[in-house]
């Protein structure tokens, strides 16, 4: 659950650059101390109990190959150097750069994204016209709680249920396949993707919902509705025309907030129902203590992040410009 | 979530008084506060130890039993009685929730007073801080950090704590940004009294509202954090009981013994609905504006 | 220790396959909906990925599964898990049992065509013997003095003493043998051997695909192609065996396996080697007096922990399993739980009040342990004693496991048919984990040298049943229980022998319907 706008005064573009490189060095150094802080290092991942019966000198020879011998603000210089020159590290589990690890996590993960955001959408925005239609009344308070119940489902409860029920009771179980990325066989790939998205949709449908609802009453009282309905135009077509789509700015701010939360906040969901996602990289390359996956994936992770966010908040401006006052 | 400093403008101090009052005049206030007083009763018999059974008392021949007058929510493969151990789960749920939230509200609110108060250098620099701790994902953020120290439930606190920081910096900045400028404000500094002193006599009753209902939806996202937690598998560690842990175990035995998933599951919901109502009754009550479009 | 890490297991020299049991299906739902040929792929599920791709450094379970199907060894271990043979026939031994001559099969190549013959294997044991290798049977090796290929047929290894143990060694997957003209760079990223299967593709974290080698040296392999499926979610593989999506896995979690029984997918079960213990350290302040070991010893009913944290699915066990060889459970010191006789050795050790120790708990290793570690807790807690448990991830274990700090660990070790391995590094002064075992003595260093030099059967088996004694009178360490496993295969599967420990020697000739 992300906060909304950064708000600051001053030349917002340019500050709001610089603002951003210096939260993402923040995020590698915080990443990178927390990591070395970890107990156990990959030696000891990948040998397990057989690391006893490694010689002095084998362990020398492995702590030069993991890089872990240099002391360790060179280890994170010549980690911050590799991203500015595009080489993420290396990871010898999966025998791949990490740069092609995320290339093939990262659709992944913003596939669900997305698919959880429009399914948000789907329910999220008619859940708030409802409610809004008539506030106080009965089917609002329907919506309200129907909205409070989703929210309060956590995603780890509802994915569980939902995947056991569909394979104990009906055999029903795509994630068992190998994952078959969109790209070389979309129909499976929608079957994998349609219960995580689902779960995760719900679980970001309701802060959609107040917005949509707070939004449009918000918009209703304003004085060119009013206007426009002291000259006659019909309620639905000030409803559709008007309302609604003046109301969308602060949807699509809302969705775009939640998007930047599921890049990592998927991490549960890609874990129940396997899918090879980066928040499942992050969460693999910790268990395997594999440093540079970790800080490179939670590096991608952030600038998508801080991307989003300003991206978002720059179109809220140009749209919006009483923000800019703020 | 959004924040609630665009929603909610701090409310004026005469609106306190009938705070409780008007809360329980609310409906999702009234429900929220039965159902959370229920779960901390609860909570509170579990984390005191008034429960029909020990909830680490293990009794072989009684393993697997499902629900009945003896055991409510029946029993798990120890032969524990699971409803005894969702209390006690319960109870480490509001005790990692509330020390966590505490933590973190405090020193926020702290953080966010000062920066919005004297801006400047120590606005960016708590600015740059709340930022980094935004942009870094929150679950994974709170697992490592987990991961880092001991195994402990102090541990999970302070995770959750470091995670919600952000949030009550950004929560306390905005009003106090728009209060330094307010008449009584100026008024106060003119009069000589020292600057620190103005904060707390005429800034913070100002805020307490809209922190009062940041601090509810903190409370049911930390509960919701430490589940999550706990069922990754780097939450409170055992024998505690621990609802996250506890929906992951059951989900083995979820074909022979359902109930093991239904009991921690229902619990952890009710847990949340009710602190969510509450944090909606509250929002009602002390930002009227939207109480009154509501 | 750790079931992925149980190198030991695979120096197997006697029978010790026990099936014990064929559960057949009941009815249930569960479609076969693969449109997937009689001939292949099978699909075999293994719950975490196979991501060391160099034999000789392999520890993890699944990556030895895997390598097994791509790589041959000098020689092969039958179903019952004796040396037999593989790329060579079994040895010619001289008579001072010093010198072993093997002569390869006619014809061998490798995957690619290229041609296997005596330079490959002498090199392939050279580099296991390498330091610099980092190869996990240098040990298992170290009697080795020279390797000779005096032609392209024939090995002559030269051993430094008699071992017993040799054979064992060389045919693990291990020791496999890779072609000397091909850096070791890129056969850690693309697997070339003369196995049954050849290495096709890896997808990190999801699947390996293999195709059948035609020209396989022992005939022509079942399938046309084999792919492992890493599915870490117990539960998923389970509705993936159920959905036909895999065709076969292998289970330690009893209930789990149970959801897996459906029209279409036959359970067996296999009895395990390994054991479950807990081990304390007597080197440490908080164990230095057997007493109050022996109390540990005498409070916990080893049967409850079978039933709670194995759900009855295992047999308690003394500390040697290997068969032939095994300890009689009930040859200790209160074979069934005696609290009198606990609180006596806790008067003994002047803890009548009871005393409190901490226990280091895996997590993520495998299953059972935080049940088994739960479990003991109640247990002891009624005999006065306070068992602290300390969750480690399974990384942080391993580190604390190994530099021996703790006081007392929850762990379950690798066993073999052969109880020198299994244990001389452990309870040896000069053992490379006795730091870990924290207990040695004059006699027991004795006792492990005269078994390793004692070839007569039953002589061997008496020395071993004296070590046996000497680690349970002493309360060494607490030995709980063997586990079993459960093989789950489609009904489509044909051919599959199952043998103790997960090994999979008759993959290869595994056909499908």
């Amino acid at each position: 659950m992300k906060s909304t706008l950064i708000h600051l005064g001053g030349h917002p573009v340019t500050r709001r650059l610089g603002e951003a490189l210096l939260t993402l060095l923040g995020v590698s150094v915080l990443t990178f101390t927390l990591l070395r802080v970890l107990p156990g290092d990959q030696i000891t991942s990948s040998y397990g109990i057989d690391a006893g019966d490694l010689t002095k000198s084998q362990l020398a020879q492995l702590h030069a190959y993991y890089g872990l011998d240099k002391p360790l603000p060179e280890q994170f210089l010549s980690w911050l150097h590799g991203v500015f020159t595009g080489n993420l590290g290396y990871s010898s589990n999966a025998g791949q750069s990490v740069a092609d690890m995320t290339a093939d996590a990262l659709p992944v993960t913003l596939e669900l994204a997305v698919l959880a955001i429009v399914l948000a959408l789907v329910i999220g925005i008619p859940g708030g016209m409802i409610a809004a239609s008539r506030p106080g009344a009965l089917r609002d308070g329907v919506a309200q709680t129907a909205s409070l119940l989703v929210l309060s489902a956590p995603v780890f409860l509802t994915g569980t249920v939902l995947a056991s029920i569909l394979a104990n009771s009906f055999g029903w179980n795509p994630n068992g396949q190998t994952f078959a990325p969109l790209t070389e066989d979309p129909l499976m790939n929608i079957q994998q993707m349609v219960l995580p998205a689902l779960v995760l949709g719900v679980s970001i449908a309701s802060p959609i919902m107040q917005t949509t609802r707070t939004a449009i009453l918000d918009i209703r009282g304003e004085d060119f509705i009013r206007t426009a309905r002291a000259k006659g135009v019909p309620e639905h077509a000030l409803h559709v025309r008007h309302v609604l789509r003046n109301a969308l700015i602060p949807i699509v701010t809302m969705s775009g907030l939640q998007f930047g939360f599921l890049l990592g906040g998927a991490v549960v969901a890609e874990q129940i129902f396997s899918l090879p996602g980066i928040g499942r990289q992050v969460l693999l390359g910790m268990g395997q203590k594999e440093y540079s996956v970790v800080q490179s994936t939670v590096l991608v992770i952030a600038v998508l992040f801080v991307l989003v966010n300003l991206v978002t908040d720059l179109v809220y401006r140009m749209v919006d410009p009483r923000v800019w006052s703020r | 979530m959004s924040t609630l400093m665009e929603s909610v403008a701090p409310a004026p101090p005469a609106r306190r008084e009938s705070l409780l009052r008007a809360l329980l005049r609310n409906r999702s206030g009234l429900i929220g506060t039965v159902l959370t007083l229920l779960v901390v009763i609860v909570a509170v018999a579990g984390i005191l130890g008034a429960l029909p059974y020990d909830p680490a008392a293990q009794d072989v021949e009684a393993a697997l039993q499902s629900p009945s007058g003896a055991h409510w929510f029946g029993t798990d493969q120890f032969g524990r009685d699971v409803l005894s151990r969702v209390a006690s789960g319960l109870g480490s749920s509001l005790l990692v929730a509330s020390v966590s939230v505490a933590l973190s509200g405090s020193l926020g609110v702290v953080l966010g007073i000062l920066a919005g108060y004297f801006g400047g250098v120590l606005d960016r620099a708590i600015g740059v801080l709340t930022n980094v701790l935004f942009a870094f994902p929150s679950l994974l953020l709170a697992l490592t950090l987990a991961a880092t120290l001991d195994r402990s439930w102090r541990t999970v606190a302070l995770a959750i704590a470091v995670v919600y920081l952000p949030i009550f910096v950004r929560v306390a900045r905005g009003p106090v940004l728009t209060l330094r400028s307010a008449d009584y404000v100026i008024a106060a500094t003119a009069t000589g009294q020292r600057r620190l002193a103005t904060l707390f006599t005429h800034i913070l009753p100002n805020i307490r509202g809209i922190i009062l209902v940041q601090v509810t939806l903190t409370l049911s996202w930390a509960v919701l954090t430490e589940a999550s937690l706990s069922f990754l598998g780097f939450g409170t560690p055992p024998p505690a009981a621990s609802l996250g842990v506890m929906v992951y175990d059951a989900r083995a035995l979820s074909s022979v013994a359902p109930w093991l998933l239904s009991g921690p599951g229902i619990a952890l919901i009710v847990f949340v609905i009710g602190l969510n109502m509450f944090g909606a009754g509250l929002r009602d009550v002390v930002d009227p504006r939207s109480g009154v479009r509501r | 220790m750790p079931t992925r890490h149980r190198r030991t297991t695979r120096h197997l020299i006697a029978a010790g396959t026990v099936v014990t049991t064929v559960v057949t299906a009941t009815a249930c739902s569960g479609t076969s909906g693969s449109s997937k040929g009689a001939d292949g792929p099978l699909v075999f599920g293994i719950s975490a990925d196979a991501s060391q791709l160099l034999p000789w450094t392999a520890t993890a379970i699944q990556s030895q599964q895997v390598l097994g199907q791509v790589y041959s060894s000098l020689l092969e271990q039958d179903n019952h898990l004796l040396p037999g043979a593989g790329l060579a026939d079994m040895p010619d031994v001289s008579k001072d049992g010093k010198t072993y001559t093997f002569t390869l099969r006619s014809g061998l190549t490798f995957t690619d065509g290229s041609t296997l013959d005596s330079s490959d294997v002498k090199y392939s044991i050279d580099k296991v013997l390498d330091p610099a290798t980092k190869a996990v049977a240098r040990t298992s090796l170290s009697a080795v003095k020279s390797v000779s290929a005096p032609d392209a047929h024939r090995i002559v290894i030269k051993l430094k003493k008699p071992d017993a143990s040799l054979l064992a060694a060389l045919s693990s997957v291990n020791t496999a043998i890779l072609p000397s003209n091909k850096p070791l760079a890129s056969l850690k990223k693309k697997p070339l051997g003369s196995g049954p299967y050849a290495y096709k593709s890896r997808k990190p974290n999801q699947s390996i695909s293999l195709v059948r080698n035609p020209h396989f040296y022992r005939s022509r392999p079942g399938l046309s192609a084999l792919e492992f499926r890493v599915i870490e979610d117990q539960n998923s593989m389970v509705s993936a065996l159920r959905s036909g999506a895999v065709d076969m896995a292998i289970f330690d979690d009893y209930v789990t396996t149970k959801t897996a029984k459906s029209d279409n997918v036959t359970i067996q079960t296999v009895d395990q080697l390994n054991y479950h213990a807990l081990q304390m350290r007597p080197d440490s302040s908080t164990f230095q007096n057997t007493d109050v070991r022996l109390a540990i010893q005498c409070a916990i009913d080893r049967k409850q922990v079978v039933k709670t944290a194995a759900l009855g699915q295992g047999d308690v066990v003394g500390p040697i399993t290997s068969p032939g060889y095994a300890s009689d459970p009930d040859a200790r010191p209160c074979p069934s739980r005696d609290l009198k006789a606990a609180k006596k050795h806790l008067a003994a050790a002047g803890k009548s009040d009871g005393f409190t120790f901490t226990a280091i708990v895996p997590q993520g290793l495998y299953s059972s342990a935080s049940d088994e570690a739960q479990n003991i807790q109640s247990q002891l807690a009624s005999a006065g004693i306070t068992m602290k448990i300390e969750t480690l991830d399974s990384s942080a274990y391993v580190d604390r496991w190994l530099a021996g700090k703790f006081d007392a660990a929850i762990a379950l070790n690798g066993a073999g048919a052969d109880p020198a391995t299994t244990y001389t590094r452990y309870f040896t002064s000069s053992g490379n984990f006795n730091k870990v075992a924290g207990y040695h003595s004059e006699n027991l260093d004795k006792l492990f040298a005269d078994g390793i030099a004692t070839t007569d059967i039953s002589e061997r088996r008496e020395v071993y049943q004296k070590i046996s004694r000497e680690l349970e009178d002493k309360a060494a360490w607490v030995w709980l229980y063997s586990g079993r496993q459960y093989i789950a295969t489609n009904t489509r599967v044909h051919g599959f022998q199952p043998v103790t420990d997960g090994s999979l020697q008759s993959l290869w000739e595994t056909t499908l319907a």
